[in-house]
This record gives structure tokens, C-alpha cells and sequence, in this order.
């Protein structure tokens, strides 16, 4: 109950230090809008009109009341379309995007980890902590043109981009997932190394259980702990790279949402987001205590 | 309005009739007659609309509708531009006004070739044919308009073959792999992906700030201008799809006329940055005999902004390293566009590249607002002026507020002496009139480009037989 407690100051937190950069930020949203030349539309009933003319506190205020009663609406003026449908339409996608990398990122790293560990020093180590130098170093905006080059153009077996069919989530989630799964495959090996050498292994092995169930059983349960508190801290890194690999594959997410918002100066648009940001971090840290007290009954009776 | 006027008449210089075609329709089925026009533009003037074209139109006094088919405006005094401000999309009277605003945000109503059908999500737009086009019905069923935010993805949609009409929207360097990447059509040995342009009139340039500042003096906007050469970029960077601009008007426009320009020469630019009291050779040591007593002699040193676009970017190396040929430091400073437009704005640079865009530089009246002193951004204007330049031209005004009042014989007369002012004064340096070219799939027949790369000519096209 007291780790969440935490969660009203992170998001006020996060709510407070959004509005203020955006306060700095240069250029407002009538402005962009305008665009070109327009001296004789007036500026200052266009800003008063969408609460503009407020200072950032103000204008905060009125998105949390605008939040609260559910009507919360873009800066733009003049249409003002609402922002909560958007929102609804796009979570879904990211959401999606961001656990099928997780899965892409676990599928691999595991096995990685737990080989390079079981084999440690030798070329099967060797050869998987290669890989996962290369794919914490491999940026995601040119990872992904890779693969859809290698996927979609050379073999012809997936869509570049969109989001039409299940098969367009594969790409996305593959560039996203690769750099977590590089790091996370380094925190298993690391972790797996450390119950490895813990007594309770030498013994099982003592007692000629098998190698794998020593493995598997024993010492990857006991190892498991740190990889799930790698999983939610990095839970937001992939929210973050999510952004561009949404760019990058024209997927109808959070991220493309967001630029956006930056782009047309959609202070509300861009509050909205980053708030999602928050709350989906918030919660997913409290569902790794949630899984930690299911693996480890330590951490229940404590 | 080019497309649903038949024909039209200055009664005298401030009144000019318009004759509509016979059964021009709305989407929505409406006859459109000059009603529509007229609640179009009243619409667009009235200030509850808070439309931007409101300023274009204040020479207009009013707007009458004397038949079905005719549509007069007066104007308040004679004012050659109107022809050109008058270029833009006819809705429906009932969808004039502000109140209707959103719904024509919502489900936009014209009469053009093609209908909004629908908009599944902020992505996609879904348009069709319609039946009752004045020019006949689209031969393309359906047009399916996609965000993409990403150029090389972009470009890899095209290869793949899910996308098959891209304008404008993917830079000439990339161009070389739309061929690489694409393999025949066996049967017709057509290249899957064709790139048509027309020249187009869109304007780059690099503004100079002259109120304040070392660009403040003529002989450092000089030395700037000569010691550019667009021709490497011209061959190198658009691979030819664009050509070198003498000022704002490109070659071929009724006003344009051909000005002395700059050619590039290192040595009178060097010898210009003298003068003005700047040392020139690179490591150069200070304190040398030419310079004015108590002050060492200092290299010039400016800041070039431009957004982050890749293609402008390594535009804007290439800038860097022409001026550093002529002893001018330059210091790159890409800015996201919303910043980097607003420091355009604010007069907040020394040096800008930006392009005007080819719908901008189609009446030559574009002068004014972009020279025009009265332009200058100011309270007075909202800080939206245009001239952000901040050039300030007596004579200059003079000429472009007269061949605003004047018949087109005269005003080209006027242009031309405006556009030497302009280039002997350099708030501009011109640089190129790019085009927007147009990559088609062979799925797309008969698509004939347009030089302000509009979608438009896709009315007459065909799709291919499959």
C-alpha cells in the first residue's frame, strides 16, 4: 500500500513539469495554426477562446477540471475536436506494441541468459553476449528500415507499415523488443551466475538431480527476482523507444499521437499523453510488486 | 473558382463579373449557383469565421448575386491581385458560415471530382468518385490518403508496391534507390515506379536579417551572395529537378524579369568583407596593418537556422562550407519546425533557408507582402507580417502598392523595377525554383503532374488494367 502512495506525487510530478516545458517551448498553438499570414484575425479571442490567455498553472487547471468532467478538448482552436477518443483509439495500439515487445524481448533473452550462464567462458557465452552488445547498440530507426527491407521488400513475407493485420505487429515489436531483450539477456545471465553459485544448487546437484531441472527449477526461479524488476524499470524505456518505432512503421499509437501534439502545439493533446505515459508506468511498477510477492513468498511474509 | 467559372469580365477596375457553368452540384446533391459563391466568400469575410484568407480579401466591398449563374464583386478600389485571391474552394451556402464549421470540418462538402467518403482514423482519408462532377466522373474508384510519417518508410512503401502516388514528399538523394530497388514489369519491361515532375515556381531562399547586425550591411549581404554557388546543390542534392532562381518570380511568369544576380566570385566577396572590416583568410593573424586602430580584426561569424528536415540540413552544410571558402564562419542551428518558424517570425536569425511555396508564387502581389516594409512583422500587423526580413524600401513600396492599382501592362513595368530594388538590396538571397515531383506506380496511368505538385490531375487519371 505504500508504494503506491507514491503514484499522486509522480503523476502531479509529471503533469507539473509537462505544463511548464510547454509554457517554454516556442510557438503557441494559434500561431500554428495560422500558419502563414493572418494580421487582422484576432489572435487574443482565438487564445482566450481555448484558455491560452491563462498562465501554465491556469491552463493545467483547466485540463484537470476539463479531465475530470470527461470533455476534455484539443488547444486548437477553432474545432477543438475531443482528445479522450483519440486517446482510446491509440492505447490499445501501443499497449499492444509495447507487451509483444516485452515478449519478443523475453522469448529471447531468457534462453540467451540462461545458456551464456550455464556455459559460462565458453564460445556459446561468448557468441550470446555478442549479440547483446549489437542489439543495445543497434538504434531503433535504422533497425527497423532493416528488417522491413530484409522482411517486407527483399522476402516479401510482411507489410512495411500500418496497422491492417495481426502480421503488422511482428516488425514493430521485434525492433522495440531488441534492445531490452540485448539487456535484459545480460541481467539473466548475470543473475543466473549468482544462484549458480549459491549452496542450495550444490546441493540439488549433489542429490544427481538432472542438469536441466537443476537449471530450470533451482537456480532460474531463484534468479528470476532481478529480471522482473528489470522488466517494470525498463517498462518505461520502451514507452519511450515505442515513439519511434511508431514513427517509424506509421503505427496509430501513443507515440504518433504525441508528435502530434508537438507539432501542432496541442498543449492538451501532449498533457493527455505524457499523463497515460505516467499512469501506465505507475501501474506497471505496481504489477511487478504484484508478480514479485507470486514468484518469491519472501517478499509476502515481509 | 478557375474550374466553375465559364468566363470572366472587369465591368470596370473595381467591378468584375463571373459567369458560373451550366449544373455545377455539390457532393451532397445541392445545385451550386452564385448564392453558394457568394455566402462562400461573405463566409470567408465575415470576422466570426476568423478565416486567415479574411486579409487577402479586404479589397473586396461586396459580393451580389445577380442571377444564378453571375456573381459580381466590388471592390473598394481598383486592386489587380483580386483575381488570384479569389482561387479557392466554393461550399455550400449552408455550410458558409461559422456555425457550420465544424460540420465541414467533420465531412468536408465541395464540387470537386472527388467526395469525402469517410475518415476511419487520423491516419487515413477515404475519398470517391463523384458521379456528378461538372469535368465527368474519375475513372479511380477509390483514393485512399495515408499518413506517413517517416521518409524512408515512405519510400519502402513504395517499393513494396502499397502506396502508388507519393508527391513531394520524398528528397531527389533518395531517388537513385526507387530505381535500384524496383524491378521491371516483365510483360510491358515498364519500371514499376515512375517520377514525373513539371517545374514548379516554389521559392528557396536564405533570408538575411538587415535591422540589426552584421547583415544589417549591404557589403556583407553582397559577400554572402558571392560566394554561394547553387550549382553543386542543383546537380548534386536535386539532380536537376530544380533550376537556379534570379529572384522571386520564376522564369516564364508574365512579371518576371531577369536581374543582375550574383555570380560566384571568392575574391570580390573577400574583398567586400574587408571593407566592411572583417578579416577574411582562415588563421589569418590579428592585429594586421588595414585594421582600424584599437580594434583587432575580427572574423565574421553567423548563425544559419534551418529546421531539422535531413535533405535541408545537408543543404545547409553545403552553404557552410562555400562560405567558409570566402573566410565566413557559419554556425548550423537545425531547429524542430515550430521553433525554428517562430524564431522566423519573431526576426530572432541572422541567416534562414525556407522555401515559399509554389501556390504562394503564383501572383506576383507576393512581393508586397513579402517586402513591403508595411509588412514588417509589428503590433500593427500581429506580429504576422511577412516581410521578416525586416527590409525597409521607400521606393520600393511605392512601386508595389502602385501595380496593385494598376492594368497588367503596367504592373509588369513596376515588377521589373521592383524585382532589381529587390536584388540590388539582397534581404533575399535567391537561390533555386523547386518542383514537386511525383513518384506513380504503374497501377497509376495517366497521371499528368502538376507544377504546384497538386493532387488534382488524379481526376483524369486511370488505374491500370490489372
Amino acid at each position: 500500500m505504500r508504494r503506491l502512495a507514491g503514484a499522486p506525487l509522480a503523476i502531479a510530478g509529471s503533469l507539473i513539469l509537462v505544463s511548464l516545458f510547454l509554457n517554454l517551448v516556442p510557438g503557441d498553438p494559434v500561431e500554428m495554426m495560422l500558419g502563414e499570414q493572418a494580421p487582422s484575425v484576432d489572435r487574443e479571442a482565438l487564445r482566450r477562446s481555448v484558455g491560452l490567455d491563462r498562465p501554465w498553472y491556469g491552463q493545467l487547471w483547466l485540463f484537470i477540471r476539463e479531465l475530470a468532467t470527461g470533455n476534455l478538448r484539443s488547444s486548437l482552436p477553432p474545432f477543438q475536436r475531443k482528445i479522450l477518443p483519440q486517446i482510446f483509439a491509440a492505447l490499445p495500439n501501443t499497449l499492444l506494441l509495447t507487451f509483444a515487445a516485452m515478449a519478443v524481448a523475453i522469448l529471447i533473452a531468457i534462453p540467451l541468459g540462461v545458456a551464456a550462464a550455464s556455459r559460462k567462458g565458453t564460445a556459446v557465452d561468448h557468441a550470446a553476449m555478442g549479440i547483446a552488445v549489437a542489439g543495445v547498440a543497434l538504434p531503433r530507426f535504422w533497425l527497423g528500415p532493416m528488417l522491413i527491407i530484409l522482411f517486407a521488400i527483399k522476402l516479401d513475407w510482411l507489410p512495411v507499415s500500418g496497422a491492417d493485420s495481426p502480421r503488422n505487429l511482428i516488425l514493430p515489436s521485434v525492433t522495440l523488443g531488441t534492445a531490452l531483450a540485448a539487456f535484459l539477456s545480460r541481467i539473466t545471465r548475470a543473475s543466473m551466475l549468482d544462484t549458480l553459485r549459491e549452496e542450495y544448487v550444490t546441493v540439488s546437484r549433489a542429490k544427481g538431480l538432472s542438469p536441466s531441472a537443476v537449471l530450470w527449477k533451482h537456480a532460474f526461479r531463484n534468479a528470476l527476482l532481478p529480471i522482473i524488476t528489470v522488466l517494470g524499470l525498463e517498462f518505461g524505456a520502451l514507452l519511450g523507444g515505442a515513439i519511434v518505432t511508431e514513427k517509424v512503421f506509421a503505427w496509430p499509437g501513443m507515440g504518433t499521437l504525441l508528435l502530434t501534439g508537438i507539432e501542432k502545439r496541442d498543449y492538451n493533446l501532449v498533457r493527455a499523453v505524457v499523463l497515460v505515459f505516467t499512469l501506465s508506468y505507475v501501474a506497471i511498477n505496481g504489477l511487478t510488486d504484484l508478480v514479485y510477492t507470486a514468484v518469491d513468498p519472501r517478499v509476502r511474509r515481509q | 473558382m478557375p474550374d466553375l467559372a465559364l468566363d470572366y469580365q472587369f465591368l470596370d477596375p473595381q467591378t468584375l463579373e463571373f459567369t458560373l457553368r451550366d449544373h455545377l452540384t455539390f457532393h451532397d446533391g445541392t445545385p451550386l449557383t452564385s448564392d453558394d459563391v457568394k455566402a462562400t466568400f461573405d463566409g470567408l469575410m465575415d470576422r466570426a469565421l476568423g478565416s486567415p484568407k479574411a486579409d487577402k480579401l479586404e479589397p473586396v466591398d461586396r459580393i451580389e448575386a445577380p442571377g444564378p449563374s453571375r456573381v459580381v464583386f466590388h471592390l473598394k478600389r481598383p486592386y489587380a491581385p483580386i483575381l488570384a485571391e479569389l482561387v479557392l474552394p466554393i461550399v455550400p451556402r449552408s455550410r458558409a458560415f461559422a456555425a457550420a464549421a465544424p460540420a465541414q470540418d467533420r465531412a468536408p462538402i465541395g464540387a470537386g471530382p472527388f467526395r469525402f467518403s469517410a475518415q476511419p482514423d487520423e491516419e487515413h482519408i477515404v475519398l470517391t468518385p463523384f458521379e456528378g462532377y461538372y469535368g465527368g466522373k474519375p475513372r479511380i474508384r477509390r483514393l485512399l490518403i495515408r499518413t506517413v510519417r517517416d521518409e524512408t518508410t515512405r519510400v519502402l512503401e513504395l517499393l513494396k508496391g502499397r502506396a502508388d502516388l507519393v508527391i513531394g514528399a520524398v528528397s531527389p538523394p533518395i531517388f537513385p534507390a526507387l530505381h535500384a530497388g524496383v524491378r521491371g514489369d516483365l510483360r510491358t519491361d515498364e519500371p514499376r515506379l515512375r517520377i514525373l515532375w513539371e517545374p514548379g515556381s516554389a521559392y528557396a531562399y536564405l533570408g538575411l536579417n538587415s535591422r540589426s547586425g552584421p547583415l544589417s550591411d549591404l557589403r556583407i549581404r553582397r559577400a554572402i551572395c558571392h560566394a554561394l554557388d547553387v550549382q553543386p546543390i542543383l546537380k548534386a542534392k536535386f539532380r536537376g529537378l530544380a533550376q537556379p532562381a534570379t529572384g522571386m518570380l520564376p522564369p516564364g511568369h508574365w512579371a518576371y524579369a531577369e536581374t543582375a544576380g550574383c555570380r560566384r566570385d571568392l575574391a570580390l566577396a573577400t574583398q567586400l568583407l574587408t571593407e566592411a572590416g572583417y578579416s577574411t583568410a582562415r588563421g589569418e593573424r590579428e592585429g594586421l596593418k588595414e585594421a582600424p586602430p584599437g580594434r583587432a580584426k575580427r572574423t565574421l561569424h553567423l548563425t544559419l537556422k534551418t529546421s531539422t528536415d535531413r535533405f535541408r540540413k545537408s543543404i545547409a552544410l553545403v552553404f557552410q562550407e562555400q562560405l567558409a571558402e570566402a573566410g565566413i564562419e557559419v554556425e548550423i542551428r537545425s531547429l524542430e519546425y515550430g521553433t525554428f518558424f517562430n524564431d522566423v517570425r519573431k526576426g530572432n536569425f541572422e541567416l534562414f533557408s525556407l522555401v515559399w511555396s509554389s501556390g504562394s508564387v503564383i501572383e506576383p502581389d507576393i512581393l508586397r507582402w513579402v517586402f513591403s516594409s508595411a509588412n514588417i512583422p509589428g503590433p500593427e500587423n500581429a506580429f504576422a507580417g511577412l516581410n521578416r526580413t525586416g527590409y525597409r524600401n521607400r521606393r520600393l513600396d511605392e512601386l508595389l502598392d502602385r501595380a496593385t492599382r494598376v492594368g497588367q501592362d503596367e504592373r509588369k513595368v513596376l515588377y521589373a523595377q521592383a524585382l532589381a530594388l529587390i536584388d540590388s538590396d539582397l534581404p533575399y538571397i535567391p537561390l533555386w525554383h523547386e518542383s514537386s515531383p511525383a513518384i506513380v506506380s504503374s497501377r497509376l496511368q495517366d497521371f499528368e503532374p502538376s507544377p504546384q505538385g497538386y493532387l488534382r490531375p488524379l481526376a483524369r487519371a486511370r488505374e491500370a488494367a490489372p
